[in-house]
């Protein structure tokens, strides 16, 4: 009995002495970083199934425009990156914001890619991820090809009047589907002061912008002589690299 | 007598509650004495159950957009999995731009399509289920109705251990099933045995052509499968519609390259070519008799044989030895009655 009452009191010592252990570490709010992901007609937010006018005078309507943007990563200060998001499939048709916890500091710089690595993508079975991963059956929403191994990065289809025709009917097709290693671009920007702190939340945007993909000139995409494109394609490679030079972040 | 009433109504009760159990074991596939061994993918091994369901799911209409069509649609058992059409006609009669390949001995197949593009009979079968003209475009909505169904449901489940029928269940069981067609029983096959009296002295005569140097019919139609899963252009035509090979790797090298088809039962997959664009064995052995049509990427064994009608005909008697009516015939590749 005696030695029963010793060892509680032991313990509720040792318990009121934890307590007030004043070692404990308080608790760090992460830092919240979301990040828009939007498209644009010039300096005017992108819709898409509108006509635009391109450079080249071809009335222009992308019915579908999706893309998939992998591992999204902060760079911070110190050269250290934070890897955001693995996978994320973009329809542009709305903008999307991603919401992130991540740690405090200093970034210059933000790094993905347009595409799908090549190590998740030769040879890769969509079937063996659960519905809801953006590279499973239903999570791709037919961004892979079935009759060739690998994930379609890009897919920018829609119509066109070339005519220059008032008013004309959109009757010519354009069907842009980048892939393939040599499809796959890194998108990195090292410019960025983006500050992030405990418990605050912190904006950025990644712009596509749309008229750049089009473009101008010889380098530009006309869509009257280049509209149909599949894989990486000397086309597709061209329309990648516009694709990547589009991109902006604010 | 009350005690025998309670007694049943638990077994009612119980029988309602439980669905009987689903007992897996290993599905043992007969592979021909000088075939190579079957190489399983991991994860999709062949058991009872597994074989079951992707037998009811191949002839299940349930999985094409429209309700109309199973894979046993274009893959019929007694053509070998062909369907005698030119092309393939998908769900809204569309003439599509090839003909339906055998399904025998895929289990040996490197890899699948025209082009060779696809490397598993698992990734295959996503094919035809998200091709607009085939089956569908998209096999989720297909796979929401299959999970209506209960006894599939419990037999998916009991096959891979998953919760529900989803694209992974389909697309192996799918796979699964399709191994298990295996053809090497023909009359060929039964004289290389060293069976007596399996082949006429015309389809003697028409083996050793088969088999010559001057043929070279074997340099591509080669071993037990006949087929070295090369690709390459024949000399079809001049200019191809259907690119094959180029439209993967986008190298002009390659257009007109189709991967050899195996010459197992070849009397029964008529019509011939990538585009079903030959109707019968004679024309395709003129094809070769007269070396194909010119065309840069056309292989170089492609060149006139200068056979006579005899020699001709003796390979047509050969190719049609290749016939395995035991595989065409047999009741466990059919469906199943319900």
């Amino acid at each position: 009995m005696k030695k029963s009452v010793v060892f509680l009191s032991l313990a509720i010592f040792s318990l009121l002495l934890a307590s007030c252990d004043p070692k404990e570490p308080e608790e760090v709010k992460p830092a919240v970083l979301t990040v828009n992901i939007d498209s644009k007609w010039g300096s005017d937010p992108f819709e898409v199934q509108q006509v635009y006018t391109d450079s080249y005078g071809n009335r222009v309507r992308v019915d579908n425009f999706q893309s998939y943007i992998s591992m999204l990563t902060l760079i911070k200060n110190d050269g250290s990156e934070v890897l955001l998001k693995d996978f994320h499939l973009q329809n542009f048709m709305d903008a999307t914001t991603l919401t992130f916890e991540a740690p405090v500091g200093v970034y210059t710089g933000v790094r993905f890619g347009v595409g799908v690595p090549a190590t998740y993508n030769q040879h890769e079975d969509p079937a063996q991820y659960p519905s809801s991963h953006p590279l499973s059956v239903a999570g791709s929403q037919g961004m892979f090809w079935t009759w060739n191994t690998g994930y379609i990065f890009t897919k920018f289809e829609g119509k066109a009047d070339t005519t220059g025709t008032e008013g004309a009917d959109l009757l010519h097709n354009f069907t842009f589907h980048t892939g393939d290693t040599d499809g796959y671009s890194e998108f990195v920007s090292t410019s960025e002061n983006i500050e992030l702190k405990a418990g605050v939340t912190t904006a950025i945007g990644i712009n596509f912008h749309v008229d750049q993909i089009f473009g101008s000139g010889p380098e530009g995409i006309d869509v009257s002589s280049d509209f149909n494109t599949s894989g990486a394609t000397v086309l597709g490679l061209k329309f990648v690299g516009r694709l990547d030079d589009s991109i902006t972040i604010d | 007598m009350c005690r025998n009433a309670i007694f049943i109504l638990i077994i009612l009760i119980t029988s309602c509650t439980n669905p009987p159990q689903l007992h897996d074991a290993p599905f043992n596939i007969r592979v021909p004495g000088d075939f190579p061994a079957i190489v399983f993918p991991e994860g999709n091994e062949p058991t009872q159950l597994r074989v079951l369901l992707g037998r009811k799911l191949f002839y299940d209409k349930r999985l094409s957009a429209e309700k109309t069509m199973s894979c046993g649609t274009c893959h019929v058992a007694s053509a070998a999995f062909t369907d005698g059409k030119k092309v393939n006609s998908g769900m809204h009669n569309l003439e599509l731009k090839r003909n339906s390949p055998t399904l025998a001995n895929m289990a040996w197949s490197p890899y699948f399509m025209m082009e060779g593009g696809v490397p598993t009979l698992e990734l295959q079968a996503l094919a035809p289920l998200h091709n607009s003209h085939e089956m569908g475009m998209n096999m989720m909505p297909a796979i929401n109705v299959l999970n209506e169904d209960d006894a599939l449901r419990e037999l998916a489940k009991a096959a891979y251990g998953r919760d529900s029928i989803d694209p992974f269940v389909v697309t192996r069981s799918l796979a699964a099933f399709q191994r298990t067609f295996v053809s090497g029983d023909s009359r060929f096959d039964r004289h290389q045995l060293g069976l007596k009296n399996q082949l006429n002295e015309e389809e003697l005569a028409g083996m050793n052509l088969f088999f010559s140097e001057k043929t070279q019919c074997s340099s591509c139609h080669a071993g037990e499968l006949f087929t070295d899963f090369g690709i390459y252009n024949i000399g079809l035509y001049e200019v191809y519609e259907d690119v094959g090979l180029e439209r993967k790797t986008h190298k002009t090298t390659d257009a007109g390259k189709f991967k050899t088809p195996t010459l197992r039962n070849i009397d029964l997959t008529a019509p011939y070519m990538h585009d079903g664009s030959m109707n019968s064995l004679e024309d395709v052995i003129e094809l070769y008799n007269t070396g194909g049509k010119t065309h840069p990427n056309k292989d170089e064994r492609m060149h006139p044989l200068n056979l006579t009608p005899e020699e001709k005909a003796q390979l047509l008697a050969f190719l049609k030895t290749l016939t395995d009516y035991n595989f065409v015939q047999n009741a466990m590749f059919l469906p199943l009655e319900e």
